[in-house]
């Protein structure tokens, strides 16, 4: 196999690069009022956490922009045992740390950091490895496509426990993608429809919180101060905005109107302040990564790098329409961060350094 | 190349496409959102994200009709929290605990509520609002409110009425028109936080408030200070239980002052039991009008023309009505008299003699058109309708009564009305409070005008009864109205208290004096009513007359009414021209008749002989009774042989009088009393008239007055009627 290295898609890389400049600029305006009331009393204090994250996530983004992605074959299998070994971790009582009645970071010394987002990757290398090792045996449902299911599921379950129904859908969604990407039949996609449909059904019915979200997605004014509180506070920020929005800063819902208005929020925040072009735009922006990261993956070399690219990719795209679609009052309420925007370290962290990987397999397109 | 390349690319070219059409989608939707329902959402945010504080609208002041200040509003500082701004707040409420004067875990569980505003103490006064700026503590803030401020204090609280800490009315104006006073509150609508906190750069709205309209009253502080004032010398002389002043403008209904007694102090309310502030008892005690009343039946009279003023009338000293007797005040009665005489010495015979001429139809015609029986309208809260026999059941004797003014109730405001109309030539005017209502920057709203209710009786009926009533005052019971260089012209009234079980009881008077001045164009007209004066003295001549002599008097110079020069007292006044006082009858019961006479003189008594004979065997009225000089005394005599000498006694008529006026009756006649019951004679064993032994024993049967009914008044014979003087049906002037 040759493959030519030349530089990465500079395409994807402004884009990325422009969506996290936007992103640390929003997180400082929609936390400015948070963060000025205590404990915080710093109206810097969001700001500048983002901007180090963001410089972490940089780094590891250019190292592993420069580190040929199929090296990380001989880290695949290890990852997926750290990756589980992780979600088994936090979930043990005192060690997981639980904020908001999820049990989802672990603290390492002043750090504390979500194994979620990592095993996401871990799991998008394995696959891609697992996958792109005998590719012919994807035809096969029971030795091409169950076990990568079984792995999908135990790790969702496990994110299931946290709870975290988001990032459970993400890593789970991701992998299927992979699988569709890899070639499975048709039949074994609508198996994997059913189940995942059934799967969905039944851990939203399970948790009753969950469903109160549910059918707040669906009427937020049936109970404006309780669950529907979040979806109409999003929705009120957003119908304020109109076309030119308030003006970057001037916005009225972060006064903690929306709540987690830095993280899983922000977009209502950037359509007030910056109206529909600049949450179109947002949009856009997103809309030209997915496809330049689509285009990486086609034009990988080999399987692996295709089906990494498409792994990373569709995480991202998953996470995107899923974020939008919940503060758009689309989708019933699921937290989960808007990429390279949301405040919030790991996510950060991980999302960038995935993006070094992607970046790398572009760098050995086969097309120019 | 990648194997499967083409076959990878169609599908990833699937999911892309996927991808890009879910956020399309996205972005239609928030089109949607932002621009056809952006709108909506807008507002609703606007509503939800604003902090409203009420900005209480400042209430309108009171004048009286001269622009002096009777009600106003200061300024005074509330103190309120913002739970959520509270950091500590077991210190805040140990802080504030004692400064406020409240429990400490009470202000923590208020300082503690999940609630964006709580009030911790309204309109303070200024020294605890310095101590509690003075703190400095976080989330507890002062607030500037205004707090009812009535200078004058005791002043006509019952009319002005007084407003509640969230100043709306509560009693009197102040609750009539608070609609008018109040104003509608004003708003400051801020920006805040989810949790309740100022925001930087806040959104601010103030709509202001609108004041109250201030209300011109038609009320007169002076004439009203003069109203207190004989009301508190009326308290101080005779404690009675309740007592009114309501002067009117009777040509325009117009209320000049309105005084009662007991009263309260508009600005500590609170400390006054309710009864005294809850009702105004100038529009809301019903009482038996007694002689006042006759004005409305000489009116009635001139009106249905069944009188003259030259009608000649006889007063036997009583008068008997459908087996009731009804007697007059002055014992033995007036003789012939006109009717005008009639009038002057108020004799209760002749005006009986009047009811009956005008019988139940004419007279409750015009009983019901001086409005008697309803409301007078007058804009107060708690006004009294009086009570009045519905007219379908009404008899003769009822007729008869309310001639005289009993058996019927009339409340303060309604009589002044009535005789507000005859002074006026005779249209009844709605009695008025408030003469102008004007907005906050003074410009007025509305003005308030004469409101005819109906003409009631001629102009010249209306004069007629005026000289009546001016004879009253000039030469008749009325004289201690009399004020010097102006004609007055009014009525005497007194009668007993009606009982809750609808009886007369005894001891208990209404004294009262209605009147107007100059009688021949009328400035003022003036009511005082005094309910149980204490001390013994209660007739409407002693205990009104001079009280309205006085308010008249003062408030006739203050409105600089036009004297008539050199109307002096009269040197001869009609009756009554001796001082008089009261003397208690010697018993000359079975004394030879020279020394009987010799006996009654001797105590300022003149007599009167019945029958033949050398030795008296009766009397009337009865020893021990309590008369005034010059009353007459009869005896009835008999021959010395046919009299059963010094061991018997003629059993007199008990009917009708107390225990205690029984016993030393009895015991002047050396007889022996055996008790039955309590309360008032019903009936004696031994019939009036018969001879006893004495020393015998006399078994006499009392009930209790309010057993018997307001129909069946109990009766007495002539001789207890002047020696209690307050008989149900014996009127004294």
């Amino acid at each position: 196999m040759t493959r030519t290295k030349s530089s990465p898609d500079f395409i994807l890389l402004l884009v990325l690069l422009i969506l996290l400049s936007l992103g640390i600029i929003m997180v400082f305006s929609s936390s400015l009022w948070y963060a000025t009331l205590p404990p915080f009393n710093d109206t810097f204090y969001f700001f500048r956490k983002q901007l180090i994250w963001a410089l972490i996530g940089l780094a590891g983004m250019f190292v592993l922009m420069n580190y040929d992605y199929w090296r990380l074959k001989r880290w695949a299998n290890l990852m997926l045992v750290a990756g589980i070994a992780l979600l088994v971790v936090v979930l043990i009582p005192h060690v997981g740390v639980v904020r908001q009645g999820a049990q989802r970071w672990l603290n390492l010394g002043p750090l504390s950091f979500q194994p979620a987002e990592f095993v996401k990757l871990c799991l998008v290398v394995f696959t891609a490895y697992g996958l792109s090792r005998q590719l012919e045996r994807v035809k096969n449902s029971f030795i091409g496509i169950l076990p990568f299911l079984l792995l999908a599921a135990l790790s969702a379950v496990l994110i299931l426990l946290e709870p975290d129904l988001g990032t459970a859908v993400i890593v789970a969604g991701a992998i299927v993608i992979m699988l569709f990407a890899a070639g499975a039949r048709m039949r074994d996609m609508a198996g994997i429809g059913l189940i995942g449909a059934a799967a969905l059904g039944g851990a939203i019915w399970k948790e009753p919180y969950r469903l109160k979200r549910f059918l707040a997605f669906l009427d937020p004014e049936k109970d404006p101060q309780g669950t529907g509180w979040h979806i109409l506070n999003s929705l009120m920020s957003l119908g304020s905005g109109g076309l030119l929005g308030t003006g970057l800063g001037r916005g009225h819902a972060k006064y903690l109107w929306v709540p987690e208005r830095h993280t899983d929020f922000i977009f209502a925040i950037i359509g007030e302040e910056l109206g529909f072009i600049g949450a179109g735009i947002v949009i856009l922006l997103f809309i030209i990564l997915i496809w330049r990261g689509f285009r990486a993956a086609v034009t990988a070399p080999d399987s692996f790098g295709a089906l990494l690219a498409t792994g990373i990719i569709s995480g991202i795209a998953l996470q995107v329409i899923i974020n939008i679609g919940v503060v758009t009052s689309s989708l019933p309420i699921t937290g989960i961060t808007l990429p390279f925007i949301s405040f919030g370290g790991s996510s950060l962290v991980f999302s960038l350094a995935s993006m070094g990987i992607l970046l790398n397999i572009s760098r050995f397109s086969v097309y120019k | 190349m990648a194997p499967n390349t083409v076959f990878v690319r169609k599908r990833l070219t699937v999911v892309l496409l996927l991808s890009g059409f879910a956020l399309f989608c996205l972005i239609g939707r928030l089109a949607w959102i932002q621009f056809v329902w952006g709108k909506d959402l807008e507002n609703k945010a606007l509503e939800v994200r604003m902090r409203d504080i009420p900005v209480e609208a400042k209430r309108g002041n009171i004048y009286d009709r001269n622009g002096r200040v009777l009600v106003s509003s200061v300024s005074v500082d509330s103190v309120y929290a913002i739970p959520s701004l509270i950091r500590e707040p077991q210190k805040t409420a140990e802080k504030l605990s004692p400064v406020l004067k409240e429990d400490v875990s009470f202000l923590y569980r208020v300082l503690t509520r999940p609630s964006c505003f709580e009030w911790l103490g309204r309109k303070l006064d200024l020294k605890t609002a310095q101590k509690i700026k003075s703190l400095n503590l976080n989330g507890v803030f002062l607030l500037e409110e205004s707090k009812r401020f009535y200078p004058l204090q005791t002043i006509a609280p019952h009319l002005l009425g007084f407003a509640g800490i969230d100043n709306q009315g509560l009693t009197g104006i102040e609750k009539s028109y608070d609609d008018q006073l109040k104003g509608t509150p004003g708003r400051i609508i801020v920006e805040q936080d989810a949790v309740g906190q100022d925001v930087p750069e806040p959104l601010r709205k103030y709509l202001p408030p609108k004041q109250g309209s201030s209300l011109v009253l038609t009320i007169d502080e002076t004439i009203q200070q003069f109203v207190e004032r004989e009301l508190d010398k009326i308290v101080l002389k005779y404690q009675p239980k309740l007592a009114v002043i309501v002067v009117m403008d009777p040509g325009t209904g117009e209320i000049l002052a309105i005084g009662n007694r007991p009263t309260f102090n508009s600005n500590k309310w609170e400390n006054t039991p309710a009864y005294i502030w809850d009702r105004n008892p100038a529009i809301w005690y019903n009482y038996e009008p007694g002689s006042t009343f006759k004005i409305v039946t000489m009116a009635a009279g001139f009106g249905a023309e069944v009188v003259k003023r030259t009608d000649p009338f006889f007063c036997p000293g009583y008068v008997r009505v459908a087996d009731r007797i009804i007697n007059c005040w002055l014992d033995g009665g007036h003789g012939s008299q006109t009717f005008e005489e009639v009038a002057a010495n108020s004799c209760n015979v002749g005006f009986v003699e009047l009811g009956l001429r005008l019988g139940v139809k004419n007279f409750y015609k015009y009983i019901n058109e001086f409005g008697f029986g309803e409301r007078t309208g007058i804009n107060l809260p708690g006004e009294e309708t009086g009570l009045l026999i519905p007219e379908k059941d009404a008899t003769n004797l009822n007729v008869a009564t309310m001639a005289i003014g009993q058996s019927i109730a009339v409340t303060p405001i309604q009589l002044i009305s009535a005789v507000s109309a005859i002074a006026n030539g005779g249209t009844l005017l709605r009695p008025q409070v408030v003469r102008e209502i004007r907005d906050g920057s003074g410009n007025l709203i509305k003005g308030f005008k004469p409101e005819v209710i109906r003409r009631v009786v001629t102009e010249k009926e209306a004069s007629q009864v005026r000289e009546l009533l001016e004879n009253v005052v000039a030469k008749g019971t009325g004289k201690n109205a009399f004020i010097e260089n102006y004609r007055v012209a009014g009525k005497t009234g007194t009668a007993q208290v009606v009982g809750e079980n609808g009886g007369y009881v005894s001891g208990r008077y209404v004294s009262s004096f209605v009147g107007f001045a100059p009688s021949d164009q009328p400035r003022l007209a003036c009511l005082v009513m005094v309910a149980e004066p204490q001390g013994g003295i209660y007739y409407g001549s002693q205990v009104a007359a001079p009280v309205f002599q006085a308010v008249a008097r003062d408030s006739l110079h203050y409105l600089r009414a036009p004297e008539t020069p050199n109307l002096k007292k009269p040197p001869n006044p009609f009756i009554y021209e001796e001082p008089r006082i009261k003397v208690k009858v010697p018993n000359v019961i079975n004394y030879p008749v020279n020394e009987g006479i010799k006996m009654l003189s001797g105590s300022g008594l003149t007599y009167q002989l019945n029958g033949q004979g050398n030795v008296i065997y009766g009397q009337t009225p009865a020893p021990g009774a309590e008369v005034y000089n010059g009353v007459k005394v009869v005896l009835n005599l008999k021959p010395l042989e046919e009299s059963s000498g010094a061991g018997s006694v003629t059993m007199p008529n008990l009917k009708g009088l107390t225990m205690g006026e029984v016993a030393e009756l009895l015991r002047n006649l050396d007889l022996n009393l055996e008790l039955n019951g309590t309360g008032i004679v019903e009936s004696q064993e031994q019939p009036p008239g018969k001879k006893v032994k004495r020393g015998s024993t006399v078994r006499v049967n009392f009930t209790p007055p309010g057993l018997i009914t307001f129909e069946e008044q109990p009766e007495k014979a002539p001789a207890a009627s002047e020696s209690i003087g307050g008989n149900a049906f014996v009127e004294r002037p």
